[in-house]
């Protein structure tokens, strides 16, 4: 008895004081961070969210944050171009995983363990950029105005059946590189034979190919397309506008984890330091997921129904050789 | 017999031959000075950063990293037997939109300026508003009203006509000309109106005098001594229609048309990681065909004398009665400004209005909602991108039509050896593709000893280096038009190059100087595919945030903002044309 009483109060009293130390540890690190008046972001994270997220952050600290947002690409050419003219502006970089392991290999990040790091599950922490704090998943939307949910597609495999021919929309693979992704990892959910033979016969469907994810999901909430390719997060955000949007309920759905990464040249490096430590906590996960944003952390979910039975599977990183190689060959699978 | 001396010192200052006297004789000429001031100014914008382009396109390394000579970007680009048949589609797509927008342009400056015809004051004022709205905006819009499936246009044919599918397929050669057209019209406009009004009628009179009627004094007289304004107009809006990609992005690719622009983002600015190298060979192809254009249109209009219609006799184009006729010119010029500017702003009002865009139903005015105006009204960062928008419009359209003005009478009037190679510059940052100019910019800024990068100036040098083609068309047109004798006039009663260039000059070129910057002014309210790179994050003007608020979805506020800024753009451009020369008298 007196051993399990010795334990618990062991174990009281060292959380107690790593509570204490990492509050005193972020006490001194808003500090310094003050004198440095400013973290800039750079990101392909929704304005809106990130806006809210600035506010909170803003608002706890007093510290200002200036952002950048663009697309992934346009974020790694931006940074990296300012990182090797040795004039970097950017303390944070918050992308998808592939172009951003693109800068680590070129020295562009420093590690930082951020005292919320924790907070993530382990297999969701890479060893040098933490946690992937969100994951962005691609599945099947449709407008339920246009095609009645008994009649929607149930599966991947469906939407190559004869009735859905010139009613799919999606991003051009041989352009959107996350659509590419998406393609080339298709047989991590149905096998390699079994994927070759569906990307073949969805080519043969003639989907109607535009630009990259949102201009698929806006084509779907406008009816002029009735069913998309592109994030499930949209069936929430466009629904939440009064969209007559849904989302087919596949069993497991492919996606892109997002990091967000210290710069190893960051002018505010305090600053990036404390910005990090909110953006991976609570109060900010918790915001990014009521705006409809699958973070990686237990029990909060984005407000779409059934959220919690979607089974996420990592999409596969390419390289720019492999990048390549596939858009030749959905060059010759999608355009001829 | 001095002032003549001096006129003749001008012509004879070419310095063909570096002696001493000759190199005397022009520094001793202030036009020689200017021409060197203005010369450099423009060959510093234009080959800085064209120079890191041209070297991006010869090696195999990104900027700022050491990289090796090679010349493979260039037989990768150009050695692939399917760039042709792009180039071909990309010819037709640039002849068609740019001669359809002429077309366009040209009828309707005819209408509302030389015509009696009625409300043509107020269709020339509107003519403008599509420049306004981001080019992606006017290409959305005309996908909802066009598209095959839901268009609204097609929705209403069906639904009036009872037939099974709309007449109209907005993705096809045909649907991207037309919306390309439409996108290119307020640009050939301007030019050719601010010619037209410069035009001095005698000719036209003397056909009158001959037995011409009105309608084939128009198209034997006047539209021929249009040349200079056409050409110009046709010009800029060919190479424009060429380099353009968000158009063809929009209705191109769901059609599966491929033209140059969608290789050159599927090859290079779209993949992954980009390949800045190939677009800049690309991007140098483009520069050479921009480079041929500039030349035929010089040479097609080389021999100005024949142009020059504004004489040193009292002038002022005469008004054509049409009678009858003129109810038909404005029903023709109301159809152009119903396709130009009415249905495409509805469409927009209705994204604004609207919580998300769908077709309209009787359930749809319960919708409504003004959400999106709020948005702009309670945002502090949208009200601190209008500032630094109208900051960066106001002064850099001016500082670019006074360096356009400058360089335009050079090009035209001087006979200085090197006025020719001046135009090649000025072309050279606009016929990169936007987004591998910003990338060129942005190499060449980062590091400038001057620390402009991540400031407003480095938008402003931006702007001017991107769009100072766009200033000098629209002078250089006018300059052609005014004739010799009133500069030679003023030099003979005393006055030097300066204040003749004051006195005389600018109040003659008033009509393409106030349309030049008009049109700057137009597109530096919202242009982003340069500003992106190079804006520092605490100051944001406003194409770049419509940029990400397109990018996150979010329409209505794009659309809403579109039309606050097409609202105080119409409201600077009637402040512009009250202080132009015309409307004046």
């Amino acid at each position: 008895m007196l051993k399990k009483i010795m334990f618990f109060l062991s174990l009281f009293t060292s959380i107690f004081y790593a509570a204490a130390f990492a509050q005193a540890q972020s006490a001194k690190l808003i500090e310094a961070a003050k004198k440095e008046g400013k973290a800039v972001a750079y990101g392909s994270l929704e304005s809106d969210t990130m806006d809210a997220i600035i506010k909170g952050f803003q608002k706890k600290t007093g510290i200002e944050v200036e952002s950048w947002r663009a697309s992934a690409t346009k974020v790694m050419d931006r940074s990296m171009s300012e990182f090797r003219a040795g004039k970097p502006l950017a303390d944070v970089i918050l992308i998808n995983d592939n172009p951003l392991r693109l800068m680590q290999q070129q020295g562009f990040f420093q590690k930082y363990e951020s005292p919320t790091n924790s907070e993530f599950p382990k297999e969701a922490i890479d060893p040098f950029l933490g946690p992937r704090y969100r994951n962005v998943i691609i599945g099947i939307v449709y407008n339920k105005s246009v095609i009645k949910p008994a009649d929607a597609p149930k599966s991947l495999e469906d939407l190559v059946k004869p009735q859905y021919k010139g009613k799919i929309v999606m991003p051009d693979p041989t352009q959107h590189t996350t659509t590419m992704q998406w393609v080339a990892s298709l047989y991590k959910l149905m096998g390699k034979e079994k994927a070759d033979k569906f990307i073949r016969d969805l080519a043969a469907m003639k989907p109607i190919l535009v630009e990259s994810l949102l201009p698929s999901a806006e084509r779907v909430a406008t009816g002029e397309t009735p069913i998309a390719i592109t994030y499930v997060k949209y069936a929430y955000m466009f629904g939440k506008k009064g969209a007559p949007l849904d989302y087919v309920r596949l069993p497991k759905m492919m996606g892109d984890g997002h990091y967000i990464g210290l710069a190893s040249k960051a002018p505010h490096v305090n600053a990036g330091k404390a910005f990090i430590d909110y953006f991976l906590d609570d109060e900010s996960m918790n915001m990014m997921a009521k705006l409809g944003e699958f973070v990686n952390r237990k029990g909060v979910l984005p407000p779409l129904p059934d959220a919690d039975k979607i089974g996420f599977v990592e999409m596969d990183d390419l390289s720019a050789k492999e990048f390549a190689e596939k858009k030749k060959e959905y060059t010759q699978i999608f355009l001829r | 017999m001095i002032a003549n001396e001096r006129v003749l010192a001008v012509d004879q200052s070419l310095p063909s031959s570096w002696s001493r006297t000759r190199i005397g004789i022009f520094l001793r000429q202030p036009v020689s000075w200017v021409f060197l001031i203005v010369g450099g100014i423009i060959a510093f914008l234009s080959l800085y950063p064209a120079a890191f382009l041209f070297y991006g396109s010869l090696t195999d390394a990104p900027l700022g990293v050491p990289g090796h000579f090679t010349l493979a970007n260039y037989i990768r680009a150009y050695a692939d037997p399917e760039a042709y048949p792009l180039l071909l589609n990309s010819f037709i797509f640039g002849f068609g939109s740019s001669g359809l927008s002429v077309v366009f342009a040209l009828s309707l400056a005819w209408v509302t300026i030389r015509t009696n015809a009625p409300y043509r004051r107020l269709f020339e004022l509107t003519a403008i508003i599509p420049n306004i709205l981001p080019p992606i905006l006017v290409s959305i819009s005309w996908v909802m009203l066009l598209n095959p499936s839901n268009g609204l246009i097609n929705a209403s044919i069906v639904k009036l006509l009872g037939v099974e599918q709309g007449p109209f397929n907005i993705y096809s050669i045909p649907g991207l000309i037309f919306v390309e057209a439409l996108i290119l019209t307020p640009l050939a406009f301007l030019i050719i109106a601010a010619a037209m009004k410069s035009m001095d009628p005698s000719l036209e009179e003397s056909a009158k005098t001959l037995g011409s009627g009105e309608l084939g004094v128009a198209c034997r007289i006047t539209f021929p001594l249009m040349r200079p304004a056409i050409l110009a107009a046709a010009t800029l809006n060919f190479v424009r229609a060429v380099e353009s990609f968000d158009t063809p992005a929009i209705i191109a690719l769901p059609a599966r048309i491929e033209v140059f622009t969608t290789k050159i983002w599927r090859e290079a600015l779209g993949s992954f990681p980009t390949n800045h190298n190939l677009a800049a060979a690309y991007g140098v192809g483009i520069l050479a065909i921009a480079l041929t254009f500039v030349y035929l249109y010089r040479r097609l209009t080389s021999q100005v004398e024949n142009f020059s219609t504004v004489t040193g006799k009292g002038f002022r184009p005469h008004q054509i009665d049409l009678g009858g006729w003129r109810y038909l010119a404005s029903g023709f010029s109301f159809l152009l400004l119903v396709l130009l500017v009415i249905l495409p702003i509805l469409v927009l009002l209705l994204v604004a209005l609207l919580p998300y865009y769908h077709v309209p139903t009787w359930q749809t005015w319960h919708k409504l909602t003004l959400e999106n105006f709020r948005y702009i009204w309670a945002t502090s960062r949208v009200h601190r991108a209008f500032a630094n928008s109208m900051f960066l419009a106001l002064f850099g359209a001016t500082v670019c039509m006074t360096l356009a003005a400058l360089a335009s009478y050079i090009t035209v009037r001087s006979k200085i050896a090197a006025r020719g190679i001046l135009e090649g510059l000025v072309f050279i940052p606009w016929a990169f593709p936007g987004t591998a100019l910003a990338l060129g910019l942005l190499w060449a800024y980062v590091d400038f000893p001057i620390p402009v990068y991540a400031t407003i100036w480095i938008i402003l040098i931006a702007y001017v280096t991107r769009f100072l083609p766009y200033g000098m068309r629209a002078v250089s047109s006018t300059i052609i038009q005014i004739h010799k004798e009133l500069e030679e006039a003023s030099v003979v009663c005393g006055a030097g190059f300066l204040s003749t260039f004051r006195r005389v000059l600018i109040p003659m070129m008033r009509p393409g100087v106030m349309a030049g910057w008009i049109i700057l002014v137009t597109i530096f309210m919202r242009e982003f595919s340069a500003t992106l790179f190079l804006y520092s994050p605490g100051a944001e003007p406003l194409g770049p945030l419509l940029y990400f608020l397109y990018l996150d979805g979010m329409r209505g506020r794009v659309a809403a903002i579109g039309l606050v800024i097409s609202l105080i753009s119409v409201i600077l451009i009637a402040i512009a044309q009250r202080y132009s020369h015309w409307e004046s008298k």
